[in-house]
């Protein structure tokens, strides 16, 4: 096999003679050379015609390609007082991220004076992220908006943006404190723990209910979800509901299906689970659902609408509690052109925000604030 | 001699294909976007290239034996969880390289010792130890990345001296080193006379064995070395570092000219094709923002040059 291929690749009449003087039975091979040999005398000649014509044809596209470009691209540091803005997602085309991109095509589109670029890995690695970065640094465009998946790996490739003059900020997560001018912020954990505390007492019918519930978080390290905890023990300290205990499943869907089981068979009493997170919510709404409990113990959390649907229309989830992805990506590209035009500045407290109305400003942390509670009525309309 | 002739005689086909395509590219960039040959901006985005240039000089060489190495970049990974596990333990930057090396070497000594005493292709070698390398990193690991190595340690893969990105001269050191032993050290020549016919090199009585255990040992350090780069450039060591650049290697080595049946190419050669690969894909990326169309565009550039190659069919050369 191997010796075909070389005598493919050489293909010269002194190898072929040296050969067949060492091997065998030379005769099937020099067989195969001649055959070899026509091939590569009518691949050689038609190649080489569609090679003729894919070079014009390159040519020529490149041509009418170059026409549409100098009418686009001209605007990156150009004098048409067009602002560039690079929106950077954790992960493209998913569809949280896409309808975030949604509300920023808006704004870009409200404004009229910026170019939008949204581009991110499609499988979230964050040193494509970082190297994306690098490339818009020397683009030279005005603002980049970071959505970083691992903070310490974008970090330098921020500082290097800011210290070349582009301006930086965060989106949905925060960076390296250091690396970026402001983090548009979409719920604090006061808002999305209180928010949850709210949405259970009212599906269970009001602030008198009594019961026992738990909580299904991710890792017993997990930053948010144990910020959001220690705003919903003193909420929920306030009804009369009795948090009996919290479990660690991490990020792992068998884990929580099986810890919710667990807490509905130990608790006879237990009348909410809350999943604070994208895996233990659906998560104990399963093992809820399958232990034909739909109805008698609520669940409510954390997760986008769509992976929720089934079980809002069957009864088991009353709220799933988010914020609206549409308005961040509006608010955020807002930010990024008021922070260009230098009308946003450090030191702020507030931030008009176009039809989103004003929004408060924490240190620099600008917040989005409110937090969307997706129920029957309304979680048709989003799809995400 | 007529034009003809002197046409099928002339040895440098490959490198003046893609010199001119490089030119070409270039020239079309410079029209289209003229910022893009801003030499600043070339130089600070460089950096995306150094890892990739330092494997694919161990690459040529082993491609011009007829062999494959897959496991660079699994490499990468248990090299990078190795200076990760070191600096958390030990705190030291100097150790951590140095582990860092030696298991970079250690596997590409065990890669060497497969393919050359156990007789086993090395497409098989490298494909089982591609999958052991990674599932080692990942396992030691457990998907844990190591961080903050500090300021000055990022500096080695991000900084400048006089100008020059620090990396790019030890690629230039590696290359030129790895270009005067292929062409002028009898161990060098032996390399090419593997490629054609390894039988007939064996009983001309070199060590062939022994030449291409080094040869992979030699792979796995630079692997080792790439990594460091590689983790000061982005501040992290993780399993996933290094993932699917053993492909982009390759690629960059076979658009080089270097026949992926051994014995013909170059580092001149490789080179250039590092080059063609790098600009293209900065100037898709950057023309249309698309991130997915740079491997579409790459996949392209390699059907086209084996194709043009194809055509030329330049004259067998050592």
């Amino acid at each position: 096999m191997k010796q075909n291929l070389m005598q493919r690749s050489l293909n010269s009449q002194e190898c072929r003679t040296n050969r067949s003087a060492s091997e065998s039975s030379p005769l099937p091979l020099r067989e195969m050379d001649g055959t070899v040999a026509t091939i590569n005398r009518w691949l050689s000649r038609t190649i080489g015609r569609a090679l003729a014509v894919f070079i014009v044809v390159a040519c020529l596209s490149d041509c009418s390609g170059e026409t549409d470009n100098d009418s686009g691209a001209a605007s990156p540091g150009g004098g048409s007082e067009k602002l560039t803005i690079c929106l950077l997602p954790k992960i493209k085309g998913i569809a949280y991220f896409t309808s975030c991109a949604e509300g920023a095509q808006a704004a870009a589109d409200e404004l009229g004076n910026v170019e939008l670029i949204y581009d991110g890995p499609t499988d979230g690695d964050p040193k494509k992220q970082a190297e994306m970065i690098e490339q818009w640094t020397v683009d030279g465009v005005d603002v980049i908006c970071v959505a970083p998946n691992a903070p310490d790996v974008v970090a330098n490739a921020m500082r290097e943006a800011q210290d070349l003059g582009v301006i930086v900020l965060t989106w949905d997560a925060d960076g390296v404190e250091n690396a970026r001018s402001f983090f548009v912020n979409q719920a604090t954990a006061q808002s999305i723990g209180q928010g949850m505390v709210d949405a259970m007492v009212k599906d269970l019918g009001g602030p008198d209910v009594e019961g026992d519930v738990v909580i299904v978080s991710a890792d017993a390290t997990s930053a948010n979800q144990n910020a959001w905890i220690d705003v919903m023990k003193p909420a929920l300290e306030k009804t009369k509901l009795n948090l009996v205990t919290i479990k660690y499943p991490g990020e792992n869907a068998s884990a929580a299906l099986a810890d919710a089981q667990d807490v509905i068979k130990k608790y006879p009493n237990l009348k909410g689970i809350f999943g604070i997170s994208s895996v233990s919510f659906p998560g104990a709404a399963e093992a809820v659902e399958q232990m034909g409990k739909s109805g008698e113990i609520l669940v409510t959390g954390l997760s986008t609408p769509n992976e929720m649907k089934r079980f809002v229309e069957n009864g088991t989830v009353k709220s799933v509690i988010l914020w609206n992805t549409i308005d961040l990506g509006y608010l955020t590209i807002l930010a990024a052109e008021s922070l260009a035009k230098g009308e946003l500045k450090p030191g702020d407290t507030t931030f008009q925000a176009g039809r989103l109305g004003e929004k408060p400003i924490e240190g620099d942390n600008i917040l989005l604030g409110d937090i969307l509670v997706f129920t029957a009525e309304n979680i048709d309309e989003y799809d995400f | 001699m007529s034009i003809a002739d002197f046409m099928k005689r002339f040895p440098w086909w490959h490198e003046v294909i893609l010199g001119v395509l490089l030119a070409g590219l270039l020239s079309v960039v410079g029209v289209v976007n003229p910022q893009f040959l801003n030499l600043k901006g070339q130089l600070l985005l460089s950096r995306h290239l150094w890892e990739f240039a330092l494997l694919a000089l161990p690459m040529t060489l082993i491609i011009l034996t007829g062999g494959i190495d897959l496991s660079v970049g699994a490499s990468m990974g248990m090299c990078a969880v190795a200076f990760g596990l070191c600096h958390a333990n030990t705190g030291s930057l100097a150790l951590s390289c140095l582990v860092c090396l030696l298991i970079g070497t250690a596997g590409g000594a065990v890669n060497g010792w497969l393919v050359s005493r156990m007789n086993v292709h090395p497409l098989i070698v490298t494909l089982a130890t591609y999958a052991t390398f990674r599932g080692l990193a990942e396992g030691t690991s457990q998907g844990e990345s190591y961080s903050q190595f500090g300021d000055g340690f990022s500096q080695l893969a991000r900084g400048m001296w006089w100008g020059v990105p620090i990396p790019a001269y030890l690629f230039a050191l590696m290359a030129i080193t790895c270009a005067l032993y292929l062409s002028k050290t009898p161990s060098g020549r032996y390399i090419y006379a593997i490629g054609h016919n390894e039988l007939a090199t064996r009983f001309s009585g070199a060590n062939v064995d022994r030449l291409k255990f080094r040869l992979y040992t030699f792979s796995g350090f630079m692997a080792g070395l790439a990594t460091i780069i590689y983790v000061s450039r982005f501040d992290t060591a993780k399993a996933d570092a290094g993932t699917g650049f053993e492909l982009d290697v390759i690629t960059a080595v076979v658009v080089g000219g270097t026949s992926i049946y051994g014995g013909r190419g170059n580092i001149g050669g490789t080179v250039l094709g590092l080059l063609l690969i790098h600009e293209t894909r900065l100037f898709v990326s950057r023309q249309w923002q698309i991130e997915e169309l740079r491997s579409i565009v790459i996949g392209l550039l390699l059907i086209g040059s084996l194709l043009l190659y194809r055509v030329v069919r330049p004259v067998h050369r050592d």
